[in-house]
């Protein structure tokens, strides 16, 4: 299967769940922002989760399918458009060759993935497909895509895929009867982020950290794929000692020195100076990757332990889903 | 391995940073790598890897793996807290555990823009500077930054200069740069702020080797004067 970039968006690229392995050598994790929408495109086509996606970001991008294609996408970033008609999201949709597909703004998020039957065939650096931008390595030629860029599928499919896509083949677009179900994976407000405490939640003032627990941020225009830039009330610092660098995530809450917080994201740094104030749930780092500059948030309160359960619960749940999907294929 | 000092907490649902100390010294440098020498040699059930720091040692692991291993605690942190706690950590020789690497820099002129400035700090002659850059032996305390992005310590303290106020805009990848008393190279072609002395033909971070980063948290460091020629050669 075989696309086209006719127009590329805003900051589209190669995602996969990222690399884990290279830490240690700074290498950062990247991989898809929002991982939760990126493993339901996977799973709504039977394909596996570390498959690769494209991530596109906002709407206004096409592309034209040069073969048949089965495919599905998810995120709240953009709709899917083709031949005048909105194609579902999380659920396989088979679109016949010639196609032109358009990404048209959808204004719940930022981000949108985009699967394809057996992931996108772009070769594997340093144990995964994701782009990398900053050292330009990853997904397709370690950069965006570009106009014109030509974007094939892996060729081995597994069962459940063959089976979707001789169901659905034929002469015009055709979706899937089912479609991935959604909410009870996510948090019910999508406007709060659970958070628990950071190592050095105690450099703070206590008046500061009650605004952060009561106070709304906005989500800053500066954010990318390294970090979300959060405006709101300054984190005052009681005590001011320096921190060495050390370890950060995806996740962490960092404080810079005049008091901003910067949430990190899926390229940030392995290491860092500044002092964390908190960490965002596992679970809850989809939900910020779909947050759209001067989108207002409020944080809530969790214990590591408690962040540790939604988690499984979450796992859990991906699990009895991907179960019943390659039952019924 | 736990003393008086150590501590753990919890990063994420992922991961767990032990605290060994908090000071920047080649003695806490070997604490680290002793620490994370034991973990490889002894890993757990679901240890992804490991982040050495200055006085810190960051764990990734996956946390199914962790809650249904044997080890003993209520959740995964838990049990990777457990497992730390009864870790035994040897005291690592320092000879047959580190490699020495050897890093040819040419100095000063266009590949080293802040040679002079740095002699003009330091109140010493460029060949000074060169000479002391050149003849101590440094330690990598930890890669961050950017990937393959090497701290050192161990620079002559007469060296020691701060930062640039204004990061430059564009910095040449090899780039051997010092900022206050630590010396470091720029693996990439990006801004930076280190005050830049010369620059090694070596690629310090190349995505398609296997081991991407040319050094590592733990490795002892010399650099060795090049001529621009000898540069040239090298790169050509």
């Amino acid at each position: 299967m075989q696309i086209k970039i006719l127009r590329p968006g805003l900051h589209t690229s190669i995602q996969d769940l990222g690399r884990n392995n290279f830490l240690s050598q700074a290498v950062p994790v990247s991989g898809a922002m929002d991982s939760l929408s990126a493993r339901i495109a996977n799973l709504a086509i039977g394909n596996g989760e570390n498959d690769a996606l494209l991530e596109f970001t906002y709407g206004n991008a096409a592309f034209k399918c040069e073969t048949d294609i089965l495919m599905a996408y998810a995120g709240g970033g953009s709709n899917l458009v083709a031949l005048g008609e909105l194609l579902p999201s999380r659920r396989a949709i088979f679109v016949p060759a010639g196609t032109v597909v358009d990404l048209v703004n959808n204004e719940h998020g930022v981000r949108t993935y985009l699967s394809v039957a057996g992931g996108w065939d772009v070769e594997e650096v340093l144990g995964s497909r994701s782009t990398y931008l900053p050292a330009g390595f990853g997904g397709y030629q370690g950069r965006l895509l570009k106009k014109g860029d030509l974007l094939r599928s892996c060729s081995s499919l597994g069962p459940s895929t063959t089976s979707l896509l001789g169901k659905l083949r034929g002469e015009s677009v055709k979706q899937a009867s089912w479609a991935i179900p959604y909410n009870f994976l996510r948090s019910e407000n999508a406007n709060t982020v659970r958070i628990f405490a950071g190592r050095e939640i105690t450099w703070f003032e206590g008046r500061s950290v009650i605004d952060l627990l009561a106070e709304p941020f906005t989500i800053d225009l500066k954010s990318n794929r390294m970090g979300i830039s959060l405006k709101g009330p300054q984190m005052e610092r009681a005590i001011t000692k320096e921190l060495l660098s050390t370890g950060v995530c995806p996740g962490t809450i960092q404080v810079t020195g005049n008091g901003d917080m910067i949430l990190l994201m899926a390229d940030c740094q392995t290491t860092g100076g500044y002092p964390r104030i908190a960490q965002v749930a596992s679970v809850d780092i989809p939900l910020c990757a779909q947050l759209k500059p001067s989108e207002e948030i409020y944080f809530s309160l969790i214990d590591h332990n408690e962040a540790e359960l939604l988690l499984f619960q979450q796992q859990a749940e991906m699990k009895k889903l991907s179960q019943a999907i390659h039952n019924k294929l | 391995m736990i003393d008086q000092e150590t501590k753990i907490y919890a990063l994420s649902e992922s991961s767990v940073t032990v605290v060994l100390g908090d000071e920047i010294s080649s003695q806490m440098a070997e604490k680290v790598s002793a620490l994370n020498s034991a973990i490889h040699n002894s890993p757990f059930e679901g240890l992804i890897t490991t982040i050495p720091a200055y006085a810190t040692l960051t764990l990734y692991y996956d946390p199914e793996k962790v809650i249904h291993s044997r080890l003993a605690g209520e959740s995964a942190y838990q049990k990777v807290s457990g497992y730390l706690s009864a870790l035994s950590v040897s005291r690592i020789s320092k000879e047959n555990s580190t490699r020495l690497i050897t890093v040819p820099v040419c100095y000063g002129g266009t590949y080293g823009p802040d040679l002079e400035l740095v002699a003009r700090h330091s109140k010493l002659t460029t060949d000074e500077v060169i000479t002391l850059h050149a003849s101590a032996t440094y330690t990598v305390y930890m890669i961050g930054f950017i990937p393959g992005f090497a701290y050192m310590g161990g620079m002559d303290t007469r060296l020691s200069t701060p930062r640039k106020q204004q990061p430059r805009t564009q910095v040449n990848a090899g780039s051997v740069g010092i900022a206050a008393n630590q010396t470091g190279i720029y693996p990439l072609d990006i801004p930076g702020g280190w005050q830049i002395i010369g620059q090694t033909p070596i690629q310090l971070f190349n995505a398609s080797r296997p081991e991407p980063s040319y050094l590592k948290a733990g490795d002892t460091v010399r650099f060795k004067p090049l001529t621009i020629n000898e540069f040239k050669s090298l790169t050509s």
